[in-house]
């Protein structure tokens, strides 16, 4: 007996030794030096979503996500700064249970969560502070660099806005584009329009002291023109000596390719390391596929949806097939009868027709063509965020969450059907991470998805 | 914008059990040997591990045993460096009767733990969305009889109802404006049915030498789970019609077939000293696991489904025992068992991986009637591997030890003195 007991007790004193866990994983940067890292991009990059940019939502923006995880791996790293907006921000969309059924309700409607006191004046106190955050809702790539003087007039009106001083407009300000106000933007370069020196954003890149850099630029060179329908805006550009000027058209892939040079040779100058994502296929957005032809019609009880191809007034109405896309803004007009007669057909502002979609995806590939030509040239590694899209498209998960595509239910797009949630902006900072571990040998953690949240239901 | 949604939500994933939810702990002398029993079976564990074996014993034989299983579990994933698990000790029984009604006939009773699994983790851990709990619970009654049709070959069958306890808890991803998400809460029962059919044979028996061997097959079981509930909380009050407070849910559990096939050779070194080796060759038929479904009786409750797509697998187990003096066993041995999860399918409850175990053993007969058995092996496992569904990839470490003691008593045999002397 006193053996057994004997040998119990050694049993269980080496039991009480064993030891599981995992040691501390030995951080390191690798080759990359994350002293100041500069993310530029645009909505995306911001913290966009649910249609407008707001507290939370700027939190859990991508970069902010990375900066984070970076400073693990990479603790002396400078102080992490996005211009901060408080609550609301600019107003946003949230969901409200009303009658037993779920509603989408926008920033404008009743109810809605409006913009913040401060979202007036946001910005424009912050022009001298350098931040790490430059995502600018809207901005294209475009937009960053001017190739010649009438560019520079308008990037500078769209970024920073028009202070008119034409008969008659003389002392009127035409506000420039609300989300970039947190930077200066000079002043006009045009005689009329006071004749100053203009500072672009490209220029604001040169003069980041970035020691690495994230570049999501060009998703709105596609984007601008796929949600709103294939409608470029025109400004009467007459009085300026510049005649129509287009907003809002597809870039050209041959300017695409030089304005993206020149934002990675001003990252390039600096000594910085980086990476670049392409855009993603933004048909496969909930924004284009959340009501189909096939929904509408089942919807609605329709035979046939009607719609108007191509631009303007002079477009043709003809029955629409699966292959036009109807946008998601176009849910009200459709409660009301649009769509359903040849009479009453879905405007084309609700419609990326067949052959807008073709244009949309020829551009896309072109555009990732030259991001990835032109990174390649500088050596920066690439991030394919197209490719990454498609594997979320048939659904797959991440840590147990289902993630798919789809609006509301899919967990990863906010309201607006084109932006990430802050669970769908964690999962893109951790395509960022992955992508820099690789090419950087660093061993920055990836964050829990499970973390951040996804859509906040009623 | 105002839209009236419809709202359809992707299933709840559904984990399952890991490998090794079949407990191997179903007799302490057999556990000192690598778990090798079916060509040996000499003792009352022969109820389960192969009745064609039961016509060995003499009198009327009762062993109880118990099983204390001490799981360490951890995880490495990208985001975290080290997760615990938080599971419990384990403490599978066995209870074994067997005893001889006539010359050819014996009968015997099972009574053991025979699949089981429980595994923790702390609620908010990162895969807390593939489980946060789970467990499975069954008790197996074995009533069998066995018949010695000849001096050298018996068999024995036994019928086998089983009953499974089954909970399962998860975290539900689904965010309220005052909830950052929900809960499920699964639990459910149920009763099955099969058989253990063996034969035993013996090939040489001498002063010097014995030489058995023996086949068995226990057959799959599938638990219906009937009448399970399923409890839903912390849901945003406009997704509640899809996650009630309680539902009820059917599933099924299936439990694997096992055939195997054994041998033992014992030499004896002189009247009173022996040694004895064994094997056993194991094939778990793990395939029937295939998925792992539960169908909630609220429609607007998505179905779950898992694909499981595991392996049938071999396992091979060795293992030697030195008598000494006929009073004191030193036992010693091992198994080779492989996984049946591909990597793909690897659940972060239990992670079960290719191993090799160490076993040892210790008995003691106290007198003719009181046998004391301990018995003590040690895993210790590392797998990288992902649960592909669930898109979550982790390096485990798994470390286990279990500790065996069992009792057996032996009643009513006619005295050695009694029995006719050999000249």
């Amino acid at each position: 007996m006193r053996n057994y007991l004997i040998l119990t007790g050694i049993i269980v004193t080496a039991i009480s030794c064993r030891k599981v866990e995992f040691d501390e994983v030995e951080r390191t940067y690798g080759e990359a030096d994350f002293s100041t890292y500069i993310a530029v991009g645009n909505s995306l990059t911001q913290g966009f979503q649910d249609g407008g940019v707001y507290e939370e939502g700027q939190e859990n923006s991508y970069p902010a996500i990375i900066a984070a995880q970076m400073e693990i791996v990479f603790p002396g790293m400078n102080t992490w700064r996005q211009p901060t907006i408080y609550g609301n921000g600019s107003g946003y969309m949230h969901l409200e249970y009303v009658d037993g059924e779920i509603e989408v309700v926008s920033a404008g409607d009743t109810n809605g969560y409006v913009e913040d006191g401060s979202w007036a004046n946001w910005g424009l106190s912050e022009q001298g502070t350098k931040f790490n955050n430059l995502g600018i809702s809207g901005i294209t790539l475009m937009q960053c660099v001017a190739i010649n003087n009438d560019e520079l007039v308008i990037n500078n009106g769209i970024l920073g806005g028009f202070h008119i001083s034409i008969p008659p407009f003389i002392d009127q300000t035409i506000p420039g584009n609300p989300f970039a106000r947190f930077m200066d933007f000079g002043d006009n370069p045009h005689v009329l329009l006071g004749g100053g020196t203009p500072i672009q954003y490209v220029d604001h890149i040169e003069q980041s002291n970035a020691t690495f850099f994230t570049c999501w630029l060009g998703d709105n060179d596609v984007l601008g023109y796929a949600t709103s329908g294939g409608i470029p805006t025109e400004i009467d550009g007459t009085l300026l000596g510049m005649g129509i000027v287009e907003f809002g058209n597809l870039s050209d892939p041959t300017e695409f390719r030089m304005k993206y040079d020149s934002v990675l040779t001003a990252f390039s100058n600096l000594g910085a390391k980086g990476v670049c994502a392409t855009i993603p296929d933004v048909t496969v957005i909930p924004y284009f596929n959340t009501f189909t032809v096939a929904t509408i019609k089942e919807d609605k009880f329709y035979t046939e949806v009607w719609i108007t191809e191509g631009q303007g007034t002079g477009g043709t109405v003809r029955v629409a097939t699966d292959a036009d896309l109807i946008l998601l803004t176009a849910v009200d007009s459709i409660e009301t009868g649009m769509g359903g007669t040849e009479t009453n057909p879905l405007t084309d502002d609700y419609v990326l027709d067949v052959a807008e979609v073709s244009d949309v995806r020829t551009a896309t590939t072109q555009f990732n063509a030259a991001i990835k030509a032109s990174a390649a040239m500088f050596n920066y590694p690439v991030l394919d965020m197209y490719a990454f899209l498609e594997t979320l498209k048939p659904g797959i998960a991440f840590e147990g969450i289902g993630i798919s595509p789809t609006y509301i239910s899919g967990g990863a797009f906010s309201l607006d059907g084109i932006h990430l949630n802050p669970r769908g902006y964690a999962i893109a900072a951790n395509e960022f991470i992955k992508t820099i571990n690789a090419a950087y040998g660093s061993n920055i953690p990836t964050v829990s998805v499970g973390a951040y949240r996804g859509v906040v239901f009623p | 914008m105002k839209k009236i949604l419809s709202v359809i939500l992707l299933a709840i994933s559904a984990s399952g059990f890991a490998g090794g939810f079949q407990l191997n702990v179903q007799s302490v002398r057999s556990l000192g040997m690598g778990g090798a029993y079916c060509g040996f079976a000499r003792g009352t564990e022969s109820v389960f591990f192969n009745p064609g074996g039961m016509t060995n014993l003499k009198g009327q034989n009762f062993t109880l045993g118990c099983s204390f299983i001490f799981p360490l579990v951890s995880l490495q994933t990208d985001a975290y460096d080290n997760i615990n698990q938080t599971s419990p000790m384990a403490t599978p029984i066995h209870f074994y009767y067997g005893g001889q009604i006539t010359e050819k006939l014996f009968v015997g009773l099972g009574i053991n733990n025979q699949f089981g699994s429980s595994s923790s983790f702390e609620d908010d851990w990162q895969g807390r969305f593939i489980v946060q709990n789970i467990s499975l619970k069954t008790f197996s009654y074995q009533p069998t009889i066995a018949y010695k049709i000849h001096d050298l070959i018996s068999i024995g069958a036994g019928f086998v109802i089983t009953t499974g306890k089954f909970a399962y808890e998860k975290a539900v991803p689904l965010t309220g404006t005052s909830t950052s998400e929900g809960k499920a809460v699964l639990s459910g029962s149920g009763v099955t049915y099969g058989f253990n059919a063996g034969f035993f044979s013996t090939l040489i028996d001498n002063d010097n030498m014995k030489l058995t061997l023996g086949g068995d097959y226990r057959s799959g079981q599938t638990i219906n789970l009937e009448n399970g509930v399923a409890n839903f909380s912390d849901i945003p009050v406009s997704l509640q019609t899809s996650f009630p407070a309680e539902t009820k849910f059917t599933g099924k559990l299936n439990l694997p077939s096992v055939i195997t096939a054994g041998l033992a050779f014992q030499y004896n070194l002189n009247e009173k000293n022996s040694i004895t080796l064994v094997y056993d060759f194991n094939y778990t038929g793990w395939s029937s696991y295939d998925t792992l479904a539960f169908d909630f009786e609220n429609e607007d409750t998505p179905d779950s489904k898992t694909t499981k797509a595991w392996v049938n697998t071999p396992t091979q187990r060795f293992g030697i025992e030195y008598a000494l003096n006929e009073m004191f066993f030193f036992r010693a041995g091992g198994y080779y068992d492989v996984t049946p999860i591909l990597d793909g399918f690897v659940s972060p409850e239990l992670p079960d991986a290719t191993q090799f175990v160490p076993t040892f053993g210790f008995g003691m007969q106290i007198g003719e009637n009181i046998a004391f058995d301990i018995s003590w092996l040690h895993q210790d496992t590392r797998r990288t591997a992902s649960l592909t569904d669930a898109g979550f990839t982790a390096n485990y470490h798994r470390i286990a030890d279990v500790i065996s003691f069992s009792t057996t008593i032996k009643l009513f045999q006619s005295k050695p003195s009694d029995a006719p002397s050999v000249n």
